[in-house]
């Protein structure tokens, strides 16, 4: 069995890596097509303040005088030691640029994480347990909440909490208040598919016959709940959890500009600006290598959880 | 009512009855049961005494389970209502509080549901399930729990209780998961268990071991057995008192051997007739060819050829499968032959390559060695286009009619399709073909414009059996085409396929784990266990001189065929004609 586990997780590890590289690979390419020369364009733009020294330094170091071809192949082996390359903006490491970004997203994006498997999980149990009226309510909520977008509840939230109620303030929008209802904002539409996943498979479970033979071994419905739906209620939602981070990765970008956070958001909508291409392929290649990883944990967290998932047919799937 | 609403809409009788050595262990009075407006159980009533065993038997919607789910209260208050009185020992439990009622869930009450395969929690181990059933029996420690388990467990006769402790439900088959489940109810000691169809999802021969396994626990610890089936022939041999229901009332109630032997009202009678074990001859009349004795020996594929070409035959096919890198030969040697109008049957329990065999014929698979030919026609090495042209002489009737027609077309979509995939005539001709096929089937022409979900069991099936003769073929392949129908249904299907058969001069392959069944419809068999055949030769052949030990097990299997004892006034009374088949039928 451990030897079996560790080729599966070894098999999924290079998937995973495969997976990376590609999106690298089309990133690239995707924004090589893009109309116009980005790279020429924002270098030649006056406002730059760059002399052509500057230009011909940068020219170099990307091989823009060379087809896109060898340009990627440049671009890919510095992305795999590690180097990131220049800000064509401000002429700084894009490493220092991201890195510099990274920790205040990653916060709000964890908390948001955190509190929509919170709601889900309390949504979700209401909906099983309450009295039936409010069962009924609790199991619309999650349609509700997906049906609001983002930025109309960051507003709704602002207005309400910093601008009435004066819970936080919009000046300092890293404070920890500041950041628990930015990641409120942001927890909201992404507990919502987390909520029916687990509304559906607690139906399900607690419709099967073992639960209906645990019953009539006089288990009372909490110790039902503990003991034996909520293992298999959460399989389902290990994959949902997966799936729903890159709905946390874009949703971030949005409400970093409602709160003025400083982010990865803010990166990104200033690099599409300013066509900064060196900074949009670290941040693309950034969430790919986030949304991988997370998928790639749920996948090797799935046969611990279930026992019937057999390591050595998936390992050669 | 409400299980956890005593005080609404229930109207327990008589609450306060003290336990008396002289009150039966369950008595049922005047019992109601509705979910929603539709009624379900109209006022049923039975009682069973301390130690005894009652069967409620009936067809699905006769309300048998829902009963077994009242009594156990399992039934959701949100979904039905519950009325009348059901008593345990003496004491009203439709009333009680939850609370109160909890305390004798498993230990007075023990339930065994009906397929083992869903009935254990699957990503949790068997050990730490049957835990929760050793704490009914009042034991707080883990280690006394653990050998008091490990213990029934040898009792129930599993072979190697720790590993079975420490498995997961999905790495045990059906028989020995059927045991854990007897051996976490009968291990707090309950004075009464409810099984609900506790073998219909298994083999005849893990289910004659299951129901004596049953019978001899109840006996040894004096236990209470409420037996809920479909199967008259299982009832009668296992439960002393049976009741009959349809559409949810009392048909007939009384000892089984006279229910059994001499059913008083028609239903009962109908049921009855239609267990193809007590009736092994009941469609020879309607199939084709004389009696099967003077038929060729269809089994040695050679020596038929050589007179009269068989329509099907299979000549030493092997196939092996790689499983976890083990290499499993599904089916290993096999041949067999069938001549045109005539009917074989594969017979086999699960694991026996029967549905191998059926996939191989069908060129779903090719075989690693061994020929197939198909009215002279070989099926292996075959082109797409050379396999398309043998389907259409070939074709199938699946097991589950619930399953096997698409549910979002129509059933003049489902019956056209293969018409449609062989590009047969015009669209006009096609309506003509599908109304054709409906008519030989015996369902109404409107029938098409309907979709799967609004057609019984039965008419499924039937529609099944039209979409695999609207091309014509000359082999049907039958595989398990019953298993999922009632049994008045089944005759039904059974008939309109002697009849097809007589009309048509089609040949079928009847694939089927029922040897009562196969019995009744097939001229030639073959035994199949672990992919080899064990025994063939004519059904008479097979059933009155079995040779190999496996047949004679399998046949030692059938229900209501072993041992039953009858009624001593029976065996004067008019009654005399049923006595006498069931004493064929015992072979």
């Amino acid at each position: 069995m451990t030897s079996g586990y560790g080729r599966f997780a070894l098999a999924r590890a290079g998937q995973a890596a495969v997976v990376v590289l590609l999106a690298y690979v089309l990133t690239f390419l995707v924004i090589s097509v893009l109309p116009g020369d980005a790279i020429t364009n924002s270098l030649r733009d006056p406002q730059s303040g760059l002399s052509e020294a500057d230009i011909q330094r940068i020219v170099q170091y990307y091989g823009l005088d060379q087809p896109v071809l060898v340009q990627l192949a440049l671009s890919l082996g510095r992305f795999l030691t590690g180097e990131l390359g220049f800000s064509l903006q401000s002429n700084l490491p894009v490493a220092q640029i991201v890195g510099d970004a990274l920790p205040s997203t990653l916060t709000l994006a964890s908390t948001a994480l955190a509190i929509a498997v919170v709601f889900a999980i309390g949504i979700a149990y209401g909906a099983h347990y309450a009295p039936p009226r409010w069962a009924g309510v609790l199991r619309s909520i999650p349609s509700f909440f997906l049906s609001v977008p983002n930025f109309v509840i960051g507003l709704v939230l602002i207005e309400l909490f910093a601008f009435r109620l004066h819970a936080f303030t919009t000046t300092d929008p890293n404070s920890a208040t500041a950041t628990l209802f930015a990641a409120v904002t942001l927890a909201i539409p992404v507990s919502a598919p987390l909520a029916e996943v687990l509304i559906a498979s607690l139906d399900h479970e607690s419709r099967q016959e073992y639960a209906l033979v645990a019953r009539s071994r006089g288990l009372a419905e909490t110790q039902l709940f503990a003991r034996h739906l909520v293992k298999p209620s959460a399989l389902p939602s290990v994959a949902m959890v997966a799936l729903i981070m890159g709905e946390l990765l874009g949703g971030s970008v949005i409400t970093e500009t409602i709160f003025g956070r400083d982010g990865i958001g803010t990166v990104v909508q200033k690099a599409v600006t300013g066509e900064d291409q060196p900074v949009l392929q670290a941040v693309v290649s950034l969430s790919a290598v986030v949304f991988v990883a997370v998928n790639l944990a749920a996948d090797l967290l799935t046969p611990l959880l279930d026992p019937r998932v057999n390591v050595r047919e998936e390992a050669n799937a | 009512m409400s299980t956890s609403n005593p005080g609404g809409t229930t109207r327990g009788k008589d609450t306060t009855v003290p336990e008396t050595k002289a009150s039966p262990l369950l008595s049922v009075e005047g019992l109601h049961v509705a979910y929603g407006r539709r009624k379900v159980v109209h006022d049923v009533g039975f009682t069973l005494a301390r130690g005894g065993s009652l069967a409620l038997i009936g067809e699905s919607g006769s309300g048998k389970s829902t009963i077994a789910k009242a009594v156990l209260r399992l039934l959701q208050p949100a979904e039905a209502t519950v009325d009348g009185s059901v008593r345990l020992a003496g004491t009203e439990v439709l009333s009680l509080a939850e609370r109160q009622f909890r305390p004798l869930r498993g230990r007075q009450l023990g339930f065994i549901p009906q397929d083992p395969g869903s009935a254990l929690n699957p990503v949790r181990s068997i050990g730490a399930q049957a835990h929760e059933a050793a704490a009914l029996a009042g034991e707080r420690d883990a280690a006394a729990r653990r050998r008091m388990i490990l213990e029934v467990f040898d009792q129930v006769g599993l072979p190697d209780p720790v590993r079975v402790y420490d498995s997961y439900p999905h790495q045990l088959s059906g028989g020995m998961l059927q045991r854990v489940l007897i051996a976490l109810t009968v291990l707090p000691r309950p004075s009464l268990i409810v099984a609900d169809e506790p073998t219909s999802a298994l083999d005849v021969t893990v289910q004659k071991l299951i129901l004596d396994l049953l019978g001899d626990l109840r006996k040894e610890l004096d236990i209470g057995l409420l037996l809920i089936t479909h199967d008259l022939a299982i009832a009668a041999e296992r439960a002393d008192t049976l009741v009959v229901l349809k559409d949810g009332a009392v048909h007939e109630q009384g000892p089984s051997a006279h229910v059994f032997a001499a059913p008083r009202t028609a239903y009962a009678r109908d049921l009855q007739a239609d267990v193809p074990a007590l009736n092994p001859d009941r469609y020879r009349s309607q199939r084709p060819g004389g009696p099967r004795d003077e038929l060729l020996d269809g089994t040695t594929a050679d020596a038929t050829t050589a007179e009269r070409p068989a329509q099907i035959a299979v000549t030493k096919v092997t196939k092996s499968f790689r499983t976890r890198g083990k290499e499993v030969r599904a089916v290993d040697g096999v041949s067999f032959a069938v001549e045109r109008g005539r009917t074989h049957a594969l017979v086999g329990e699960s694991g026996s390559g029967k549905t191998t065999a059926v996939r191989l014929l069908l060129g779903l698979e090719q075989p690693d060695s061994g020929s197939i030919t198909v009215g002279g026609h070989a099926t292996a090495g075959l082109s797409r286009a050379g396999l398309r042209d043998v389907r259409r002489h070939l074709q199938l009737v699946y097991q589950n009619p619930f399953t096997s027609l698409d549910p979002t077309w129509r059933v003049g979509r489902i019956i056209r399709e293969p018409l449609d995939r062989f590009g047969v005539g015009s669209t006009a001709d096609r309506a003509d073909r599908v109304r054709d096929a409906l008519q030989s089937v015996g369902l109404p022409a409107d029938v098409v414009d309907r979709r799967p979900a609004q057609l019984s069991g039965g008419q499924r099936q039937r529609v099944a059996i039209a979409r695999a003769l609207v091309v014509r073929p000359d082999v049907v392949v039958l595989d398990e085409p019953t298993s999922a129908l009632d049994v008045s249904v089944q005759a039904g299907i059974l008939e309109l396929l002697a009849r097809l058969q007589r009309d048509l001069g089609l040949t079928y392959v009847f694939v089927s784990h029922n040897l009562a069944l196969v019995r009744q419809v097939a001229d030639t068999v073959s035994v199949l266990r672990r992919g080899q055949v064990v025994e063939h030769g004519t059904v008479d052949q097979v059933f009155d001189r079995p040779q190999h030990p496996y047949t004679r097990a399998l046949l030692d299997a059938i229900p209501g065929t072993s041992g039953l004892a009858l009624p001593a006034v029976a065996e004067a009374s008019p009654e005399h004609d049923n006595i006498q088949k069931l004493a064929e039928a015992a072979l």
